[in-house]
């Protein structure tokens, strides 16, 4: 009996060592990246170290919903991060720097706060000089309005834009098109025959013009994805977070003194002529990548390449002209 | 029909070690289910803790250890252990003369089951929050082993067990539906028994740790199946039976407690269906959403239903009926009636629950902690309910099966107290409608 | 033999009551769209009626994160992120009341996020009413017919 005794109290001590031991062994040997909506706390850690040319492994995982992760700037193909899963990624960075990683799918209102970087050192052989956003070197003030003094009585055509493009005083290009605003087109015209339709329908041609069927498609995704949860899905301003952002915004107003112009907004209304006729892109684009200071509206430049900004910038005028198919 | 007389089962409980075995494996997974609650994913339906407590462990319990077998979990429960061992410092050793520790008799006041009662509706209060949270889970789970040792060092045998248990409390009024029982095989071997081993303990086993003395059961309620007194018994009397179901509902209880367990377990399992499988949002807000002044008047209107509304129509209806018996006594006779259907509610509520869920656990069975594991290669299992064409048929066969059992149980209750059994007929009859509609 | 007569009939009007088809007039199938909000841990509105044979549209609109929706019995879903309306298209072939939930893991009360899509009728509900009904009369038949039956005293000592 004795020794049936100690055998069991041996036996029972192994059994909760192990029931302890094992799975703490194994939890504190695996580093995961946690990932809770903002409010919780967003990522946990925020700050990841990479070395240049050196793979990166990443363990994702998130605690409460669905959540996804991409770098910004990068061209990658975001990775979704469930609940109570792990989610396996290898990064390689080619280029020193300082990198955001973000949260690709909406999680709340705060959803866009739900940011980390990633800090890649090493030395790099080419280091290209950032140049300066367009808006800056156009010098547009782009908390200042910008609205458009006369609005088109019909929705502007690209089609019928086509027809007049002949005999413009102006010349098209890349350049002219990102730096001018439909208005401005239309003011330009102005000493011209044509009528004030006809000449909103050129702006509408300009504007086609300068963009593609995919780089159109591209912004529409980037819509979808990014902006049309406070912006809405037609572009109205009225997304599934707007009343919740007008919420917040009249708690802030209230906590605050003064007539401080930029508390929370309504997300701003894309199918409103007077806003976009008298938007160019180049301050569009400066909206996008500063964001709104407080406004509510993120701040992009970290996340969205040139290309993509400019993509999506061509998607937000498809909501005032009428774009031939 | 005697099961201890099957050749391999009575040797499989006279001796310890088959048991100790099972004992050891379920204390280790039951402390891994409290380390996961604490250091898994906090995401529930991916963490061991929630998948195999609430969903695995609680499908086995509800579907099939408490209608079959009784209090046959308790006989595998691993939470009084640690305490017992400390209580007698021995695993197996026989108990010593001299008690260890204090060794108190457990207050006359408490004996009955209202602190049981009271656990399980504190942690029915909190539900929605102990169901989800896998710490939450992993701190009750902690707590209830603590409690038990702590108990174990005050008081004799397992006072958490038979006095303060949550779970313990409503195995023991559905074992008296069970086809299983643990009785004496002659009274009159009882009678002359010298020393009375099985309730004191002797060189081949431990006194009844559930303070029973197997010769006055008549009941399941409280004897726990820990097999003990099939160790220590000298003349070989004591007998596990096969027997017809709910045969110890026969015999009416006479016990206020026991008949607000029933309501208790009849009331909750009602109010589940409506929060937790309902279509109403706002019951879940105010369930899950605890101190907030919604789940107080949740709270207020829960434990109304169960000590109020329901026992208040039962009381109506059976106050008229004939009856040599004071009011109170017939109350509690008559709420005997509800156990079989109490049972089939839950039965019900938790073919839903389970089968909805059950994928869980083979997701949950590779990857415990949510840390991308794949142990078995089940970690990616897709969530997919079950059976979900034959759930609606099998919960209808549980509430209408249970209504006439209740129903039958009533009138055998009616008879023995020579009362009318129409009042509790129609009060299952319409608790049976409302179920049905919360749940179908 | 009168009593078992009696039972027979009872037995069969229960086999009756849960398995005879349920066909009603036949109502001209329609197409019918819902717009279905998705928050944690509901959906508004959370019950849907239709008629057997609908075309049935559900727009699921997620107002706070990525939510699912999946119809039991039917075994079809969609997931919806905030911003991104999704559609279910299906043919309500199945007659009954079908819960749908979330089938995308949305927070704690995830698997109790929970709505009801009826086709028809609530045909299981007013079976097993039927079938309480029966029982219920079946017990007093019993009851007046064998009332020595009760008495059931083997409790071992």
């Amino acid at each position: 009996m004795k020794r049936l005794e100690l055998l069991s109290r041996i036996l029972i001590t192994l059994a909760i060592v192990g029931a302890v031991g094992t799975p703490l062994y194994f939890w504190s040997r695996t580093p995961l990246i946690h990932a809770r909506i903002a409010e919780n706390g967003g990522w946990t850690p925020d700050v990841i170290r990479a070395n240049v040319g050196e793979p990166l492994h990443l363990k994702l995982t998130s605690d409460d919903v669905v959540h996804g992760f991409a770098v910004g700037q990068m061209d990658m193909q975001s990775v979704d991060v469930l609940p109570g899963k792990v989610t396996d990624l290898t990064l390689i960075f080619d280029k020193p720097g300082i990198y955001t990683f973000y949260c690709t799918r909406w999680c709340g209102l705060n959803h866009w706060r739900m940011r980390g970087t990633i800090e890649v050192g090493g030395s790099s052989s080419d280091t290209q000089p950032a140049s300066a956003p367009l808006y800056v070197t156009l010098k547009i003030n782009i908390d200042a309005p910008h609205n458009a003094p006369t609005i088109p009585v019909q929705k502007p055509s690209a089609l019928r834009g086509q027809s007049f493009s002949t005999q413009l005083p102006i010349t098209n290009s890349t350049n002219y098109y990102r730096a001018n605003s439909p208005y401005q087109v239309f003011d330009e015209l102005s000493n011209t025959s044509l009528t004030e339709t006809e000449r909103w329908d050129v702006a509408a041609y300009l504007w086609q013009s300068n963009t593609t069927a995919e780089s159109l498609a591209n912004g529409q995704r980037l819509y979808a994805q990014n902006c049309a949860a406070c912006h809405g899905e037609n572009g109205a301003g009225d997304g599934v977070f707007a009343d919740d952002l007008t919420a917040l915004g009249a708690t802030l107003q209230r906590s605050m003194t003064g007539d401080n112009k930029m508390t929370m907004q309504t997300p701003a209304d894309f199918t409103d002529p007077k806003r976009m006729m008298g938007a160019s892109p180049a301050l569009l684009q400066g909206k996008i990548l500063r964001g709104g200071m407080g406004t509510g509206m993120p701040m992009w430049g970290s996340i969205f390449t040139e290309e993509q900004i400019w993509d999506l910038i061509a998607y937000l005028y498809s909501f005032q002209f009428e774009y031939q198919k | 029909m005697e099961l201890t007389r099957l050749p391999i089962l009575k040797p499989a409980l006279k001796s310890r070690y088959p048991q100790l075995a099972v004992f050891i494996v379920m204390l280790a997974g039951y402390i891994f289910a409290i380390l996961a609650g604490f250091i898994g994913t906090p995401v529930g339906s991916r963490n061991f803790s929630i998948v195999f407590v609430w969903i695995a462990w609680w499908a086995i319990l509800i579907l099939v250890a408490v209608p079959f077998f009784g209090r046959g979990w308790c006989a595998v429960c691993p939470i009084p252990l640690p305490g017992e061992w400390l209580q007698r410092g021995a695993v197996l050793n026989p108990p010593d003369k001299k008690p260890k520790w204090l060794n108190l008799r457990w207050p006359k006041f408490l004996r009955n089951i209202w602190l049981q009662n009271i656990s399980f509706l504190l942690l029915a209060l909190f539900s929605s929050v102990l169901l989800t949270t896998p710490n939450i889970t992993a701190i009750i789970l902690a707590a209830m082993l603590f409690a038990a040792i702590g108990l174990s060092m005050v008081f004799e045998r397992r006072s958490f067990c038979r006095y303060l248990c949550p779970v313990g409390g409503f195995i023991g009024l559905y074992s008296q539906t069970a086809p299983i029982e643990l009785r004496i095989k002659e009274k009159q071997v009882c009678v002359v028994c010298d020393g009375k081993p099985c309730y004191n303990g002797s060189q081949t086993g431990y006194g009844c740790p559930w303070d029973v003395f197997p010769g006055g059961l008549r009941k399941n309620t409280y004897c726990g199946l820990c097999m003990e007194c099939i160790r220590t018994c000298p003349h070989d009397n004591i007998a596990i039976n096969l027997r017809p179901f709910s045969a110890d509902l026969a015999k009416p209880s006479a016990r206020i407690d026991e008949a607000f367990k029933a309501f208790i377990m009849l009331a909750s399992a009602m109010i589940y269906a409506g929060v937790l499988l309902g279509p109403w949002g706002a019951l879940k807000d105010a369930a899950y959403n605890v101190g907030t002044s919604a789940w107080l008047i949740y709270a207020i209107i829960f434990l109304a239903i169960i000590f109020a509304v329901l026992p208040g129509f039962f009381a109506l209806g059976i106050l008229k009926t004939k009856s040599a018996l004071p009011l109170k006594q017939r109350f509690a006779s008559f709420a005997t009636a509800l156990i079989p259907l109490g049972l089939m509610f839950w039965v019900a509520f938790s073919l839903s629950f389970v089968l909805t869920n059950a994928s869980y656990i083979l997701a949950s069975l590779s990857d415990p902690l949510g840390l991308g594991w794949n142990l078995f290669g089940t970690a990616s299992t897709a969530w997919k309910p079950m059976l979900t064409s034959i759930l609606a048929p099998a919960q209808t066969l549980a509430l209408v099966g249970g209504l006439i059992w209740s129903a039958r149980t009533a009138q055998k209750a009616a008879n023995e107290i020579k009362s009318s059994s129409i009042p509790v007929i129609t009060f299952c009859f319409i608790v049976t409608l409302v179920m049905l509609w919360l749940l179908l | 033999m009168h009593s078992r007569f009696f039972l027979l009939i009872l037995i069969i009007a229960g086999l009756v009551v849960a398995f005879v088809p349920l066909s009603f007039r036949p109502i001209a199938p329609q197409e019918r769209t819902f717009r279905i909000g998705a928050r944690q841990f509901a959906y508004s509105p959370s019950e849907l009626k239709v008629n057997p044979g609908d075309k049935v549209t559900i727009q699921l609109v997620s107002t706070d994160v990525v939510h699912g929706l999946y119809i039991d019995g039917y075994d079809i879903s969609i997931e919806a992120d905030p911003g991104q309306t999704a559609a279910l298209n299906f043919f309500a072939d199945k007659p009954g009341s079908f819960r749908f939930r979330c089938n995308v893991t949305c927070g704690a009360m995830h698997p109790f996020m929970i709505g009801k899509l009826t086709v028809g009728s609530n045909q299981w509900l007013y079976r097993s009413i039927g079938l309480s009904i029966i029982a219920a009369i079946s017990l007093f038949f019993i009851r007046s017919t064998r009332p020595s039956d009760r008495q059931l005293p083997i409790t071992i000592y």
